[in-house]
């Protein structure tokens, strides 16, 4: 082997090794703190915060889960949570696509000041909108309902902007030549462009499916029953002004993971390599 | 291909043909009536109370007796408000230093995980991690882990640099919650960018590295150009969401120590539950849209070059 | 579209799972570690007798009830609340408890809307705003069987029923009065050869010299603290501030609320020896200390003096190091002769807003829920600032209550005006800036001052 041939080799091999030092620092930062939530739940309440610190829990806490669990009515709770989830996710799925099919190949009147007033809805924050969607949801008699908790949500800014931006990379020829072929309108959305979306799709469902479970303000402010409570908030019932368990609260916390964790997982298969555009140039 | 012949049960239930509009309307009616339903939710639930919350920016509003009309009162008196202006400051800091190391290291993961790499999957589901926690639960976390001997100090002790204060500093406590702030947003943004990277098709790259591109050349002039309308969605939502977080500073430090996180919506929120003056709250949140939506409106500007393509 | 069918299955098996699992058993929370009354339950609190001069209606009522949740508080309105509706069969009530970090937002957004509770609970320091903004509906003296407001706060200590007191009409009660003491862990004292009864700092001054043997610093570190102010809440901040500036001659707030004089020479003066006391005996860099766990430093040890209500007495009694090993004692002063301390607390009050016979019912049972102290010390851990619960049998079980009244009797309430937030936050910026970035303390009080006045102008 001669000397350039092993030259690129070794600029080959650092690169690798750069990569791989760089991914495993990055694991290492984003597990840290979840690590952090899980042990805790493992360790007695006085070894949370002891100083110097404990990695690992000793003794192991076993019964923090089930304590947890019972201290509350969670699983209400979490049948609450998951119902919620998933209609709010269903539902931006279709809605958001649907509406970022219309504005990334539609051309129409008024369809940039709809996209524009549609993006603005997303920039004020909710603690001022809050008072008057309440007062909205008041005249509906939504309050303390499950309709009340999903359909201001139902569909958002952020997931008509994800879908058009997605959908403006969708080639217009292809759309075009399934036109000429005389395919309609409706077939061509479900079964051209809708399956070539799979990635914007999953990441769509899963970050929708998180800000849902997660949401707090907004379950807090119109929920006044307990059987309507969702996870968060009785996850919030832990903490006092007087002591909070700790361990139980971050078992809790770690169960109330545990759905995004799995939706994740299955939906990674959504993001494979290269999505092929096979019909274009044949 | 002949579509025309299969019937699945989907197109029984699309625009009818005997609407008789040529073909353009036809395309301009399915587009507009997709639109709708998203349309009118969003204009019920979001676009109409934030028209009320305009409304209640220019009144006196304590949220308990009716509001009171006073025109610009509240905007001109914040323009005088050290308090606001201060946390205007913060806020665009938080802003600027949480949002481009965000671009940086979200592009950078994502344009990794496009190659194959052993273990991706695994790797990349620790690298989402951060997204997955409840947003007070992670601070409780990293308010523990910030502790003056908590593990963050200690990994540094590791590399023989010396405890940071981290919250218990007004000078340090704002690049603590930044760095919450990017470790949070990074996976979130990544996942995005891998979206947008998995649709540009191999053979475009391909052409290029058999035009003689290197691999750097290709993702500059290839690659990039082809995830401009991802960027603009990164850019912006980074933005908006940073111009939004307040959780993680009201519950790791509220706001403190000396209002050196006293970041804008955390103010907001503030003003309106704790000085129960809601009007002058909503003018605040008026003040950050205008801010946000020029930002927003410049982005669009840079990034809209070659849609519809 | 198989992954889609596989993932849509999953998600539907776990949701039926949590709908199908059984319910929890109901597990009575923990009491806390106190002994219960020996004595036979007081009557007042099983029949409580209809005033004369107002019939209970017999219509049916519905009532909503929110309070901030804590085990054994909540554990104990859930023993009374149905004891009332067996009484009262046409009354029923809905309780929501709500997590007392949101209870401000919920309660605001509610009233905002006209969908707030019939009976609120809220720090009393909230309740001026409320009040003038005719949020609240007065006592209603037929109801509660009583001639005159005097009459029934002359069942508090002087002082106690102030809080609730606007214009001389009652308007809420407290169902908690705490003043803060100074609380000592035994096991720290005695590791430095000092007697937690008799060592204990009865001025600012005693506990400056005392401070060295007691915090203890290893290679840079501070690994034990002899006394800290606090520096998780400026709510925290300014109930501690408020007696120190007292005891130095100060006034935070003119007498009638309107006026703030945040940076006067007493103020001051206060300021400084927060900064003297806290460079002697703490380490505010070192604190765990957060807003839902206010004591940690104290119960893990790592703290030897720390300034609490006697709240905190179930949570320490069962912590691992401290447990009921320690000692109360009376609020440090600058002048043992003069005392001057604080109390707050949290009350009922009734939504004004409201229909009248919720109105009446609500106070009915608010005397219910209030009749017997004894109870509320002993299954909930509160001390009401009433009369003659120094005398009760759990009064004598519970650790160092006398201590605990005595700081009550010397207090002043924590300031009560509508801007509270507004100062709190104020001055716990200008402490802030003087501990953590040697700001001068007249400079730092000017700029509360000016913050305060912006606001209450």
């Amino acid at each position: 082997m001669n000397k350039s041939a092993f030259n690129l080799r070794l600029v080959r091999g650092a690169k690798k090794i750069f990569i791989y030092a760089a991914l495993a620092l990055a694991a290492f930062v984003s597990l840290l703190p979840y690590y952090w939530m899980v042990s805790s739940a493992f360790k007695t309440e006085s070894n949370i915060f002891r100083l110097p610190i404990q990695w690992f829990p000793n003794p192991i806490n076993w019964m923090s889960f089930v304590n947890g669990w019972q201290a509350q009515n969670f699983p209400r709770y979490f049948f609450n949570s998951f119902f919620v989830s998933i209609a709010i996710t269903l539902g931006t799925l279709v809605f958001a696509s649907l509406a970022g099919y219309s504005l990334a190949k539609f051309r129409y009147p008024g369809q940039n000041i709809f996209f524009i007033l549609i993006l603005s809805t997303m920039m004020l924050p909710l603690e001022v909108t809050m008072v008057p969607l309440f007062l909205l949801i008041k005249n509906f008699e939504w309050q303390n309902t499950y309709q009340g908790l999903i359909v201001p949500f139902l569909v958002e800014g952020f997931g008509v902007f994800l879908m058009r931006q997605f959908m403006l990379g969708i080639p217009r020829d292809l759309i075009e030549a399934a036109r000429i072929d005389g395919a309609s309108e409706m077939r061509i959305l479900v079964q051209i462009v809708m399956p070539l979306c799979k990635p914007a799709l999953a990441a769509l469902g899963v970050f929708t499916f998180r800000e849902a479970w997660d949401m707090y303000i907004w379950p807090l402010i119109i929920v006044s029953k307990d059987d309507l409570r969702t996870v968060p908030l009785g996850i919030s019932l832990f903490m006092g002004n007087y002591g909070t368990a700790w361990d139980q609260l971050m078992a809790i916390a770690t169960v109330g993971t545990l759905p995004m964790i799995l939706l994740f997982f299955l939906l990674q298969r959504a993001f494979i390599q290269g999505i092929t555009m096979t019909g274009i140039k044949g | 291909m002949d579509l025309s012949q299969k019937k699945s049960p989907i197109q029984r239930i699309n625009v009818p043909h005997f609407l008789k509009l040529s073909a353009p309307r036809q395309q301009k009616l399915f587009g507009y009536l997709i639109l709708l339903p998203t349309l009118v939710i969003i204009f019920l639930f979001r676009f109409y109370p934030m028209m009320q919350a305009f409304y209640i920016s220019m009144t006196d509003f304590d949220l308990i007796s009716p509001p009171k009309f006073v025109g610009l009162y509240n905007f001109i008196d914040l323009l005088k408000d050290p308090l606001f202006l201060n946390s205007a400051k913060i806020s665009l800091t938080y802003v600027v230093f949480a949002v481009v190391p965000t671009w940086i290291i979200s592009l950078g993961l994502a344009v990794l995980f496009n190659r194959n790499i052993p273990f991706k999957n695994l790797i990349r589901s620790a690298i989402f991690m951060p997204v997955i926690m409840p947003a007070v639960v992670m601070a409780l976390v990293w308010n523990f882990m910030y502790h003056q001997q908590g593990v963050v100090n200690v990994i540094l002790g590791w590399l023989q640099i010396s405890p940071i204060p981290w919250l218990r500093s007004s000078s340090t406590a704002i690049w603590a919650i930044i760095l919450i702030g990017i470790w949070r947003a990074s996976p979130y943004f990544m996942v995005i960018f891998l979206a947008g990277l998995q649709a540009i098709p191999e053979d475009f790259m391909d052409a290029a590295q058999i035009d003689g591109a290197n691999s750097w050349q290709t993702f500059w002039y290839v690659t990039l150009p082809l995830l401009k309308p991802t960027t603009l969605l990164v850019v912006v939502m980074s933005i908006i969401t940073a111009m939004k977080v307040f959780a993680v500073p009201l519950i790791m430090t509220h706001g403190g120590p000396a209002n050196s996180t006293r970041v804008l919506p955390l103010f907001i929120y503030q003003t309106a539950f704790e000085f129960f003056d809601m009007g002058r709250a909503s003018a605040m949140s008026i003040f950050l849209f205008a801010a946000v939506m020029i930002v927003t409106l410049f982005q669009i500007r840079i990034f809209s070059t070659g849609e519809y393509e | 579209m198989k992954g889609r069918n596989l993932l849509a299955m999953l998600l539907l098996v776990a949701v039926l799972i949590t709908a199908c699992a059984p319910a929890a058993p109901e597990e009575p929370a923990e009491p806390p570690a106190v002994a219960e009354p020996t004595t036979a339950a007081e009557p007042a609190a099983t029949d409580a007798p209809v005033a004369e001069g107002w019939t209970f209606p017999t219509e049916d009522v519905t009532l909503e009830i929110w309070w901030h949740e804590y085990g054994p508080f909540t554990a104990y309105m859930e023993e009374m609340i149905p004891k009332y509706m067996e009484m009262h069969p046409n009354v029923t009530i809905n309780a929501t408890k709500v997590s007392s970090a949101d209870l401000n937002q919920k309660l605001s957004a509610a009233i905002a809307t006209g969908t707030g509770p019939d009976i609120l609970d809220q720090d009393a320091s909230y309740y001026v705003q409320y009040y003038e903004k005719g949020v609240l509906e007065p006592l209603n003296l037929e109801v509660w069987g009583a001639k005159s407001y005097e009459e029934v706060a002359g069942n508090y200590l002087p002082g106690g029923a102030d809080a609730g007191t606007f214009d001389e009409k009652i308007y809420a009660l407290p169902y908690q009065g705490n003043s803060m003491s100074l609380w000592i862990s035994n096991k720290l004292f005695e590791d430095a050869g000092l007697d937690p009864v008799n060592d204990a700092p009865k001025t600012w001054e005693d506990m400056i010299n005392i401070c060295p043997k007691l915090k203890v610093v290893k290679d840079g570190v501070t690994v034990q603290k002899a006394f800290d102010f606090p520096y998780h809440s400026q709510r925290w901040q300014l109930q501690q501030f408020q007696p120190l500036t007292e005891q130095f001659g100060g006034e935070l707030l003119s007498e009638d609320g309107k006026t703030a004089a945040l940076n006067s020479p007493e103020a001051v003066e206060a300021l400084k020896q927060w900064k003297r006391v806290t460079e002697a005996c703490g380490d505010p860099k070192t604190t765990m200390n957060t807003p839902s766990n206010p004591n940690q430093d104290f119960i893990d040890g790592r703290l030897a003096m720390w300034i609490t209500g006697p709240w905190a007495t179930p949570q320490i009694a069962a912590s691992e190091f401290v447990g009921e090993d320690f000692t109360v004692v009376g609020l440090p002063q600058v002048d043992p002769t003069n005392p001057r301390t604080m109390v707050y607390g949290w009350e009922w009050a009734v939504n004004a807003d409201r229909p009248e016979i919720n109105k009446q019912v609500a106070w009915d049972f608010i005397k219910f829920v209030l009749s017997s102290p004894e109870e509320w010390l002993a299954k909930a851990g509160f001390v009401q600032p009433v009369e003659g619960l120094l005398e009760t049998e759990t009064a004598k079980t519970f650790p160092f209550l006398s201590v605990h009244l005595k700081d009550v009797e010397t207090a002043s309430w924590y300031i009560r005006s509508g801007y509270v937030n507004e100062i709190s936050l104020a001055v716990g910026a200008a402490i802030d800036s003087v501990v953590y970035d040697n700001a001068d303390p007249q400079a730092a009080l000017d700029a509360a001052q000016a913050e305060a006045e912006n606001a209450m102008k």
